[in-house]
């Protein structure tokens, strides 16, 4: 600890001193598990992948060089268009709902009341079912005739929707989905509503601030860090989303993946189709770049703006 | 500032992570991952083989008789069987260089594969061993053979037929099937039932179903091979697709979601067949064991697949599916593998394990055996399966993924998405590209 602090300080002068140098090389050493796989697991199928979207390449033969055709061919692929529609309507549908959604729950679980503890266990547990399952135990919730969804709104009166069979609904019916499990969020946005301070709130009263006031000039805010956090977390995660879309309308042998009219064919299913099933690995590492650079745009769109929206405790 | 910028550095790691996730599995392995060899190099006698089938269940039990069966025969080849229904994990062993000895799959896979190389080519085995191919039913065959190399040995084929529910057909004053496509247009009309409300009760035949089967009914094919040229907006396909937007649309698609949504699950007495919800249906031969197991009070009869009446030298199409055996390249014990897989598909390794599983035999020489005729349903479909109509969707390096876009593009005609010649149009446009 002592070591690390004075080798900080050091880098000020201009040279190392030999026993600098040492604990440098004895710090690699310690770090070099995490390096190796790094280079190993992170870089070098990062740059491998970038050299097979410019080949054509099923796994047997060696890659064959094509140039840009890949890219060429997605631009004309109906399919490519289709899934990022798809993939964009979850991120931003999907995403704000998610987000306020946790931000709601957290609010309520930020209150005082007997047994808050149990409630919070309660919320926060959907999160630990692993995707797979949780799939799978929505397709029984969502089944359009006995699916516990449907027989509430049969006896509320309301209209009973073939949720995943109808492509109208399937995406709803992966925010459905997706909001039982917001208790993660939750948790994040709870714990940073417990590290708001308490002094804002009992002045603002004293000024006759009302709840909402309260809310969207203290609150709001104070959690604007977390909120960045979790909005591109949320985006990512939307790019990424498989798991459901595979066990909802996985593909049984010829059929494609992606289910009903195709409304559930996102990126990364879309990707999986083309490497896994079609064996086309140049054609899907092409599309894995394409999405890199959609997300780091989006990415980088959403921090830029943040800076208008997004309050730090020490600016 | 500074946390912005750990938060960005944070993101880029995900995205590194991402990308190595999807793309890890594409690089090549070296090779000779983990040596071990599966015994056998030090005693030359004995050799253990792993054998991957993707049946589970008392399927997988009927093939496992089978290896117990071997095993006792042949001690110095001891074969291990694992039920393995992930094919993606055989091409993922193939390339690690640690495949199994050998393998089951799709006849949908084995040009694909083989022509790729993942599958070893049997001819020179099949030559010195004079295994006659001319035994097996030709489309069964071709499946698995490409450029004049045989890829795979068939084990199982299925082809699909009429079902029909007799009951409904005579209430609705039907004495028989209906022989020609027209007829059979009528009768979907005629037995399909809407409730005073307009909701569909009952549905004559699911018109979401099988353009291949019906497209042979239409003289229709899918590749040329001489101008290498698929071929989705021929005639005979477009005929198919037509018949089953025509019936489709004569319901419309949130009529018939509504009514899919109430149908039950296929292996269970809630079939929809099983249960009067569809009057007809087109299905396979294993369909009238399910029958026996799941519904056996049903009153149904079993049809040839209705012809085209403007082409009757058409009678009784359909299309052929299979399960095959094969190879995989870079196996350690070549010589023993094909002894076991020429075993296996010996008259009587297939007929025992096919009777068991209620699957049609590849061979010909076995369409008269004896052992099929407990098999319920068998009568009607070992006879058809001789039928010249027959077809197995042509057998290219890219066929299953010409059969996927096919499906796809066939959903979105009978969802109105789009025209059927613009559906078939990017059909052709996607797949074209890929013929060599």
């Amino acid at each position: 600890m002592r070591d690390s602090i004075s080798g900080k300080t050091s880098l000020r002068r201009k040279g190392w001193t030999r026993r600098e140098w040492h604990y440098f090389w004895l710090g690699l050493i310690f770090a070099s598990p995490w390096i190796i796989g790094f280079l190993v697991f992170t870089v070098y199928p990062f740059f491998s992948s970038l050299y097979f979207s410019l080949t054509e390449y099923d796994l047997f033969n060696a890659p064959r060089w094509v140039g840009i055709d890949n890219y060429k061919a997605i631009m004309k692929d109906h399919n490519f268009y289709k899934s990022i529609s798809n993939t964009l309507f979850m991120a931003f549908i999907s995403v704000p709902i998610t987000l306020l959604c946790s931000l709601l729950i957290a609010m309520l679980l930020n209150f005082k009341v007997k047994g808050i503890n149990y409630y919070r266990t309660i919320y926060y547990l959907p999160a630990v079912i692993p995707g797979v399952a949780s799939a799978l135990l929505w397709t029984w919730m969502l089944n359009p005739d006995f699916g516990l969804v449907n027989i509430f709104l049969r006896w509320v009166g309301l209209p009973d929707p073939a949720w995943l069979l109808d492509p109208q609904f399937t995406k709803p019916s992966l925010i459905l989905m997706g909001l039982w499990g917001s208790g993660a969020g939750a948790l994040i946005f709870l714990a940073a509503l417990q590290g708001v301070p308490q002094t804002y709130y009992e002045a603002a009263e004293v000024d006759g601030a009302n709840w909402w006031y309260r809310f969207w000039k203290i609150t709001v805010p104070a959690l604007s860090p977390i909120i960045l956090f979790q909005l591109i977390m949320g985006l990512i995660g939307a790019f990424q989303i498989f798991t459901e879309s595979y066990i909802l309308a996985g593909g049984k042998s010829g059929n494609s993946l992606g289910g009903p009219g195709q409304s559930l064919l996102f990126y990364a299913v879309n990707l999986y189709q083309e490497a896994f099933m079609n064996l086309k690995m140049g054609y899907a590492s092409a599309l894995a770049w394409i999405l890199f650079i959609i997300v780091m745009l989006i990415t980088l769109l959403v921090l830029k703006t943040s800076r208008r929206w997004v309050y730090y405790g020490g600016e | 500032m500074k946390r912005k910028g750990s938060i960005l550095g944070l993101i880029f790691v995900f995205l590194l992570a991402i990308l190595s996730g999807c793309s890890g599995k594409d690089t090549p392995s070296p090779g000779k991952e983990s040596g071990e060899t599966k015994g056998g190099d030090s005693k030359k006698e004995s050799v253990e083989l792993s054998f991957w089938y993707g049946w589970t269940g008392p399927e997988g039990e009927a093939l496992e008789k089978l290896i117990k069966k071997w095993n006792d025969a042949n001690p110095d080849i001891k074969v291990k069987g694992l039920s393995q229904s992930d094919y993606q994990k055989q091409l993922t062993a193939i390339t690690g260089g640690n495949p199994p000895d050998v393998a089951s799959n799709f006849g949908q896979d084995v040009v694909p594969w083989g022509e790729r190389g993942a599958m070893m080519p049997l001819d020179d085995y099949i030559k010195k061993d004079n295994v006659d191919l001319g035994d097996f039913v030709p489309a069964a065959l071709s499946s698995s053979q490409s450029k004049g190399k045989t890829y795979a040995i068939p084990i199982a084929m299925h082809v699909s037929m009429l079902f029909y529910n007799k009951e409904v057909l005579e209430k609705a004053g039907l004495s028989g099937p209906p022989e020609t496509m027209g007829q059979l247009k009528e009768y979907i009309t005629k037995l399909s039932v809407k409730e005073n409300g307009g909701k569909l009760q009952r549905l004559g035949l699911w018109p979401g179903v099988d353009a291949f089967t019906f497209s042979y009914a239409y003289g229709g094919s899918y590749y040329d091979a001489d101008k290498k040229q698929v071929t989705p907006d021929n005639a005979g396909v477009k005929a198919a697709i037509e018949f089953g937007k025509g019936i489709w649309d004569q319901f419309g698609s949130s009529e018939l979601d509504r009514f899919a949504s109430g149908l039950g699950q296929y292996m269970s007495p809630q079939n929809p067949f099983f249960t009067g919800k569809y009057a007809m249906t087109i299905d396979g031969e294993w369909l009238p064991t399910f029958i026996k197991q799941f519904a056996p009070n049903l009153n149904y009869g079993i049809a040839p697949i209705p012809y085209d009446e403007n082409n009757p030298n058409l009678k009784n199409p359909g299309n052929v599916s299979t399960s095959v055996f094969y190879i995989p390249k870079g196996v350690k014990h070549p010589e023993e593998s094909w002894k076991f897989l020429k075993w296996i598909t010996e008259p009587d390794q297939m007929a025992e394990f096919t009777a068991a599983i209620g699957n049609l035999p590849t061979r010909t020489s076995l369409q008269s055996n004896e052992i099929y005729k407990d098999v319920p349903g068998f009568q009607e479909f070992l006879q058809y399966s001789s039928s010249p109509n027959l077809h197995s969707f042509p057998a290219t390096t890219f066929s299953s993924e010409y059969m996927t876009e096919f499906s796809t593009q066939y959903n979105a005609i009978l969802r109105g998405e789009v025209s059927v010649d613009e559906g078939l149009k990017r059909v052709k446009d996607k797949i074209q590209p890929l013929v060599k």
